[in-house]
Parts: C-alpha cells; sequence; structure tokens
C-alpha cells in the first residue's frame, strides 16, 4: 500500500509530517478566509513552471478529503499534465476526452485510494488547450461537478506561461498562487497577480513553497508537535 | 530586530563565506610558506650626544639638551636616507654590490621613543649580508656627520654581528593567514550582503505580504528524505485511527 503512494502525495503518505501539516493549515486558512461567500471551486497556479502547483494542488485535495469533504481534483495543465504522476495512474482518459465528448463525466471522474476524493486527470494533449478550456462544455462540466462534490481543486499551467489558467479563473470562487520562495522574482510576481486581477480573479492568498527549513520559526514547533505525535 | 535580518543574511550564505576564508587562509599560508624568500633584519645602534668633544658626558645630561637630541634625531633620521648618503656608503663599500635605490629600499631608521639612541635596520634575504649593510651605513653615517653637521656627536653604539643565527622576520605565516583571514571575512560579509542586495527574489512569508499584498496560506518546508520515508512502514500496518471522524465546520 504505502509503496503505491508516489513521493509528492505526502498528506497520504506521511500525514504526520510537518509538510502535510502545513497543508492541512493551507486547508483551513483556505475554510476561514471567505465566511459569506462560498468557495467551492479553487484553482491553483503560479507565475512560473516547476514552483509547485500540482504537488500542492494533490496535497491540497487530500487535505481536504481527510476532513471529510467529497472532493474533485482536475488536471486543467492540460499541455503538460503531472497529476497522472502524482497519483501513479494513466492519462489515457481525462479532461479532454469530456471536453469532446468522447467519454461521459462518469467515466472520467476516477476514483483514488484516497477516501472521497475522485480525480479528472488531463487526457491526451490537444492542439488547442485554450479554446478547449473557454469552451462552453468547459463550464457546463465545472457546473454539472459543481453538484457532486463539496471542494474541487484545478491545477493549471503556470499563469504567466500561457492564457490557459487565466481562462480557468474565470470559472474559479478563488486562486492559489503558489511562490517558490527564493526563485520567483519581486516583479514576476507582481505580474502574476495583475494577470490574475486582469480577469477579476479573486486572489485567496498565496503558498510559500519550499522554504529554506533553517529560516522558518514556524516550523520548528510544527516539528516538535509532529514528532511527540508519533511517540 | 535589524541586527537579526543581518544575521540571517550572512547566515543564507554562510557556505560561501567560509569558502572565501578558507580559499584565502590556505593560498596565503601556502604562498607564505613556500614561495616567499624568507627576510632577515639587522641593526646597528647609533647614540647621539649633544656634546661629545666636551670629554665628560656628565654635564650633557640634563633635560634640554635630551630633547635637542631628540630633534636631532629627527633630522638624521633623514640624512641617513639621503642618496648622498647611500652613495657614500657604496663608495665605500662596494663589495656589498647594491644600487643606492636599492639600499634606500632595505634601510630603515628608527629612534627608540624619547633616547638618545637610533637604530639602523636593513633588511635583506641573508642575515650576514642584512649586518654588513647595518653596519656599513652606521659606520658611514658616523664619519659623515661631522663634515654635514658641523658637530662630532654621534658614535656607534651596538653593531650587528653578521656570524649571528637569527629568525627570518619575514614572511610571518600566523601573521599573514590572520590578515587573509580578516580580509576575506570582510570580503565575503560584503558578498553576502551585496548578494541579498541584488536578489529580489521573493523568499519570506513578509515579503509575499509586502510585495503582492496577499495573505500568506501556508509555507511548506522543502521536501526531505525523511518526511517521506519516516514511519513510512509503521503507518501502513496502523491506519491513522479517527480518520473517518475528522470534524470539518460545514457539512
Amino acid at each position: 500500500m504505502s509503496r503505491l503512494i508516489p513521493k509528492k502525495l505526502i498528506t497520504e503518505s506521511n500525514p504526520k509530517s510537518p509538510i502535510s501539516e502545513g497543508y492541512r493549515m493551507l486547508r483551513t486558512n483556505i475554510e476561514f478566509s471567505t465566511l459569506d461567500q462560498k468557495l467551492q471551486v479553487i484553482m491553483v497556479t503560479s507565475s512560473k513552471p516547476n514552483e509547485g502547483k500540482s504537488t500542492t494542488s494533490a496535497n491540497m485535495a487530500v487535505a481536504f478529503a481527510q476532513a471529510n469533504k467529497r472532493v474533485l481534483l482536475i488536471d486543467a495543465d492540460l499541455r503538460k499534465p503531472s497529476q497522472h504522476f502524482i497519483f501513479g495512474t494513466s492519462n489515457r482518459i481525462g479532461l479532454t476526452t469530456a471536453l469532446f465528448k468522447q467519454k461521459p463525466l462518469g467515466d472520467v471522474i476516477q476514483s483514488t485510494n484516497t477516501k472521497n476524493l475522485s480525480i479528472i486527470h488531463a487526457g491526451p494533449t490537444p492542439p488547442n488547450p485554450s479554446e478547449l478550456l473557454s469552451s462552453a462544455h468547459m463550464a457546463g462540466l465545472l457546473a454539472t461537478t459543481r453538484e457532486m462534490f463539496d471542494v474541487i481543486v484545478i491545477d493549471t499551467p503556470p499563469i504567466l506561461s500561457v492564457t490557459d489558467a487565466q481562462i480557468v479563473a474565470t470559472y474559479s470562487d478563488g486562486v492559489v498562487l503558489v511562490v517558490h520562495s527564493g526563485i520567483v522574482k519581486k516583479d514576476v510576481a507582481l505580474k502574476a497577480k495583475a494577470s490574475l486581477e486582469h480577469v477579476n480573479a479573486k486572489i485567496i492568498g498565496a503558498v510559500l513553497n519550499n522554504i529554506n527549513r533553517n529560516q522558518s520559526d514556524s516550523y520548528s514547533y510544527s516539528y516538535y508537535y509532529g514528532e511527540s505525535n508519533d511517540q | 530586530m535589524e541586527l537579526k535580518q543581518y544575521w540571517l543574511i550572512i547566515k543564507r550564505r554562510l557556505l560561501l563565506i567560509a569558502l572565501i576564508i578558507a580559499v584565502s587562509c590556505l593560498s596565503i599560508g601556502i604562498y607564505s610558506n613556500y614561495f616567499m624568500t624568507p627576510q632577515y633584519e639587522a641593526s646597528a645602534k647609533l647614540i647621539v650626544n649633544q656634546y661629545k668633544d666636551s670629554g665628560s658626558l656628565l654635564p650633557s645630561i640634563d633635560l634640554g639638551s635630551i630633547n635637542s637630541t631628540i630633534g636631532l634625531i629627527k633630522t638624521y633620521k633623514e640624512i641617513i636616507k639621503t642618496p648622498r648618503m647611500m652613495k657614500i656608503v657604496l663608495k665605500e663599500y662596494p663589495d656589498l654590490g647594491l644600487s643606492y635605490g636599492e639600499l634606500i629600499g632595505k634601510v630603515s631608521v628608527s629612534s627608540v621613543n624619547e633616547t638618545q639612541v637610533m637604530s639602523i635596520s636593513v633588511r635583506d634575504d641573508s642575515y650576514a649580508k642584512a649586518a654588513n649593510i647595518a653596519n656599513a651605513v652606521a659606520v658611514v653615517f658616523q664619519k659623515t656627520v661631522p663634515a654635514l653637521m658641523k658637530v662630532d656627536n654621534v658614535s656607534v653604539l651596538d653593531k650587528a654581528d653578521p656570524k649571528e643565527k637569527h629568525n627570518p622576520v619575514a614572511p610571518n605565516p600566523k601573521m599573514n593567514i590572520a590578515v587573509a583571514f580578516m580580509l576575506a571575512l570582510m570580503l565575503g560579509v560584503g558578498i553576502a550582503f551585496l548578494l541579498d542586495y541584488l536578489d529580489d527574489t521573493i523568499k519570506t512569508e513578509e515579503d509575499i505580504e509586502n510585495v503582492l499584498g496577499v495573505p500568506v496560506l501556508t509555507s511548506i518546508p522543502k521536501f526531505t528524505s525523511r518526511d517521506i520515508d519516516q514511519d513510512h512502514h509503521k503507518e501502513s500496518l496502523t491506519p491513522t485511527a479517527g480518520r473517518d471522524v475528522h470534524v470539518s465546520l460545514d457539512s
């Protein structure tokens, strides 16, 4: 069982890890960030590639599922999908097959090893991802899934590389911006924020990823807490 | 708070600073131990009296004369280092085989504070040669002073012995390494601050709040093998109890 869980899915493989605690904190903070407005569709993006969008969205989805929510994780990074690597499954059917109406939605939504967590993989890479995502099918798919799930987490391409994330942001209730610590320049981050604001997306907040362990003060506490729990 | 931030900046580049220090200390150490020719220092001492030809020293010893002698020594120090003096030294001791420029470079004159004693020190890569030069300068100076100053009040107090064994005064590897350490430390810290100044990436939660103006939902540390493997197998045997009774606010 433990071997089947890929290493990136730490909330599933090692829930007592301080990193998992960090993702649970993300869940809690999202739950509390808006009290009156509903946050059902949460999009995860970053300014540049390789900042940890997919890892964050996967672990965030697991963290929500562990809180007994019905969670759907959608891999909307149609150009370079990676959720099937994280969950160790096939990418043969996914979002693109659903949007091209090749498969019914029920076949596209796959269950995972985590209870309460379902996933829609990206599917085969289409020639026109942006058009596909802005189509009425996509809006319809999200409207349908909103009925079926409590939380929908969407993994998207980097916001500054392609327009896909901006399109998905228009469907979303909130956007989580992943920032790779020590890599992202301040003006780049500001540009990412500006392009999200341009489509009137609601930025819930940022996830500071890959912080240096020596620098974080809060970290030592959660590590202590995590270890004392083990004994 | 400010100080803590400076410490963080240094801590972040501690490896770089240590590397700069290690490399410079090592190279200076090797260079001064194996590549620099050792330098030896010999000195001859001169004593300056106000009234040498009065026969007795006793009447000359009063505070006024000592003070004027100290003033005189300043003049003598300059005289010794003139090309004129050096040329006379070379003429009288042709076996030294030096040009007067070289000779001026090797000779340094000092006076022990508030005394009538002058010391002529010479540096060379052999102690015997340094001693010979120091003695030659001392003797020539003693002979030349009466012609220059119309007063014969300089006598050689102590000559350097060319046959004595002496340790080299330079290079001093420990001193060099200490200096290199200090300079490298300053350079390293300077580079650390420069890099930090030039680095405009987002690193901390404060950066996000200041630059982007959005709240930080969480910060995730770097993944390490420890996080992934910790209690991995134990976990699968005894699944977390209470997974199903997690409390959620809205259901």
